[in-house]
């Protein structure tokens, strides 16, 4: 069903480079909005005057890792992509050739291949998810990052880039593998104008693991999902009543934050929380924490575009869509931005 | 008894599923096990792919016997700690699964012997380790302990009564610093679910390593914060309860 979204035949213009590197500041990229019928051309740095007084914008603090490093095991040199940390010693990581070409790269259980430096043992696959698979490392992988990590780049991007061009202005706690990009057209100045025009600013952290799985690459029956590390803060919480409250929107900057949000949001409403979440958000499951989502504009049978369809009817969000290819909008990371209003 | 310096974790059911899954991941975090199985072929498999990263010692035979229980106190006594006791043995019952209203009412006893008084059994008989540990006790549940699925009842049934068993343990326990809770691991792809099950109902039961971020997360919380909780290893989120 989310196919009709963005079908598969469909050739989006992609960003191969930073906004900074096509002349651009961070905040000069591209916006459509989404509201009512309409999907109107902007600038991101317009939203000030796209919102209203007492609306909510919630934005992910989670800071992006160098989270691709170089390995060598029986299969010779491949390269690993850090996913998510569950403890000192249980990670899940995606083996790969290259960082643009994936694997499966052949390890055999418990295995122990050399990664950055640190003796790494091959404990299993992820059920379900075959590019993933656990490791025990013998040694701190947040310092063999340090040294040796890269961003992880995928094929689109036309060349390298430092760490620095994939942390947003709100980055503060290290521990995503891919940047929540969505945060990216952000600057300071643009955030002190949103301030003073009366719009709110609250924060989550989710760590984000490997890319948005291809919802038809998991096993039949597994969701192509894995649990993330997520926080709402009670001052979070807080802020998210208050604009209930006042008549406000909340606004999701990011499907991160959808996830966090809906993870903390029960039957009696929404509450600090602080764990893991593998919620898995699609069309059949409504969301009922926020109002709009500010974001990118995402690739075909991807579990982002399965949560898109819970905020709004997959046939709006098609025409959405259409409109986005015809008008020549960026897709990825580093592409233009989407603004999503509920009727 | 001298303290050892590693944890000690004592599993029951280890010689294949979720119980050999966990013991290896035990293993990888450190902890020595004492390993309990009925088959000892299988046993002394998974016992052997994890000397190499800890101590092991098995014990063969069933957590409902008296004898196979002093054996394991025997084996913790040699250690001399106990931090973890997980109870994961337990049996499906007459397969295919029959209705409750025809169920064989000896094989139901034999259900519960295993299934709810071997555990409790094995915390009686462990009890003194557990208090100087100030351990944990995971008692694997199932979400048959609520579902009421038909075929399901008598070791949901059981299920259910050992979820009660750990709520009531973890309230009895908590002044003696013993942490008591129940997981429900989730539908799962297990060499006794396969043999037990007709094969349209195996379909998307991921195998027992899908729970493993959930153990790591439940290792590093506090423990007396979630005693007296039931927690289900596939969940939608895992947080610490308020």
């Amino acid at each position: 069903m989310t196919r009709a979204i963005l079908p598969p035949s469909a050739h989006p213009a992609e960003a191969d480079r930073t906004p900074e590197d096509r002349g651009l500041a961070r905040d000069e990229v591209r916006l459509l909005v989404s509201e009512g019928p309409a999907d109107t051309d902007h600038r991101f740095r317009e939203l000030p005057g796209l919102l209203r007084r007492n609306d909510l914008l919630v934005v992910n603090e989670s800071a992006t890792w160098p989270a691709s490093l170089p390995a060598r095991g029986r299969a010779g040199a491949f390269v690993v992509h850090l996913s998510t940390r569950y403890g000192a010693r249980l990670w899940v990581v995606e083996p790969r050739w290259s960082p643009a070409v994936p694997g499966p790269v052949p390890i055999a259980p418990d295995e122990t291949f050399d990664l950055a430096g640190v003796p790494t043992r091959w404990v299993a696959e992820y059920p379900g998810l075959p590019r993933l698979g656990f490791v025990r490392p013998e040694g701190d992988l947040e310092r063999a990052m340090a040294r040796a990590g890269r961003p992880i780049r995928y094929g689109y991007l036309a060349h390298d880039y430092p760490i620095a061009d994939f942390q947003t202005v709100f980055a503060k706690v290290p521990g995503s593998a891919e940047m929540p990009s969505a945060g990216r057209p952000f600057s300071r100045r643009l955030v002190a104008e949103l301030r003073s025009s009366g719009v709110r600013l609250a924060t989550i952290v989710l760590h984000t693991g490997v890319s948005s799985l291809e919802t038809d690459a998991a096993a039949p029956g597994a969701r192509p999902v894995y649990p993330e590390p997520f926080e709402v803060p009670e001052a979070t919480a807080r802020a998210i009543r208050a604009t209930r409250r006042d008549g406000g929107r909340v606004i999701a900057v990011g499907t991160t934050v959808v996830r966090a949000l809906e993870s903390a949001t029960d039957d009696c409403g929404l509450r600090p929380a602080r764990g893991f979440t593998q919620v898995y958000l699609h069309a059949e499951r409504p969301l009922r924490s926020v109002d709009g989502l500010l974001t990118g504009f995402h690739a075909a049978r991807t579990t982002h575009l399965e949560l898109l369809a819970a905020l709004a009817p997959a046939e709006r969000l098609a025409r959405a869509y259409a409109a986005a290819v015809d008008r020549g909008y960026l897709w990825h990371e580093f592409g233009d931005s989407h603004l999503i209003l509920r009727p | 008894m001298t303290a050892a310096a590693r944890p000690l974790a004592v599993v029951t059911g280890a010689s294949r599923g979720l119980g050999a899954a966990l013991s290896r991941f035990l293993a990888a975090q450190g902890f020595d096990l004492v390993l309990v199985a009925r088959g000892a072929p299988a046993l002394h498999a998974v016992a052997s792919e994890l000397r190499g990263s800890a101590h092991i010692v098995t014990v063969v035979g069933d957590v409902a016997d008296a004898q196979v229980r002093a054996r394991i106190r025997t084996a913790v006594h040699r250690h001399g700690r106990l931090d973890l006791l997980v109870n994961n043995a337990g049996i499906l019952g007459t397969t295919p699964l029959p209705p409750l209203a025809a169920y064989d009412l000896r094989e139901l006893e034999h259900v519960w012997a295993v299934n709810v008084m071997g555990p409790l059994a094995l915390v009686q008989e462990l009890l003194p380790d557990l208090r100087s540990g100030r351990s944990r006790v995971i008692n694997i549940s199932s979400d048959a302990a609520v579902g009421g699925y038909p075929g399901w009842g008598a070791y949901g049934a059981s299920k259910a009564a050992l979820d009660l068993l750990s709520l009531t343990l973890a309230h009895e326990l908590a002044a003696e610093g013993i942490a008591v809770l129940s997981v429900d691991p989730g539908d799962l792809l297990t060499p006794g679910v396969r043999a037990a099950l007709p094969e349209p109902e195996l379909a998307g039961r991921p195998a027992p390593e899908v729970t493993l971020p959930f153990w790591a997360w439940l290792l590093h919380q506090d423990p007396a914060r979630l005693s007296g909780h039931r927690f289900r290893a596939q969940a939608d989120r895992w947080e610490v309860p308020e």
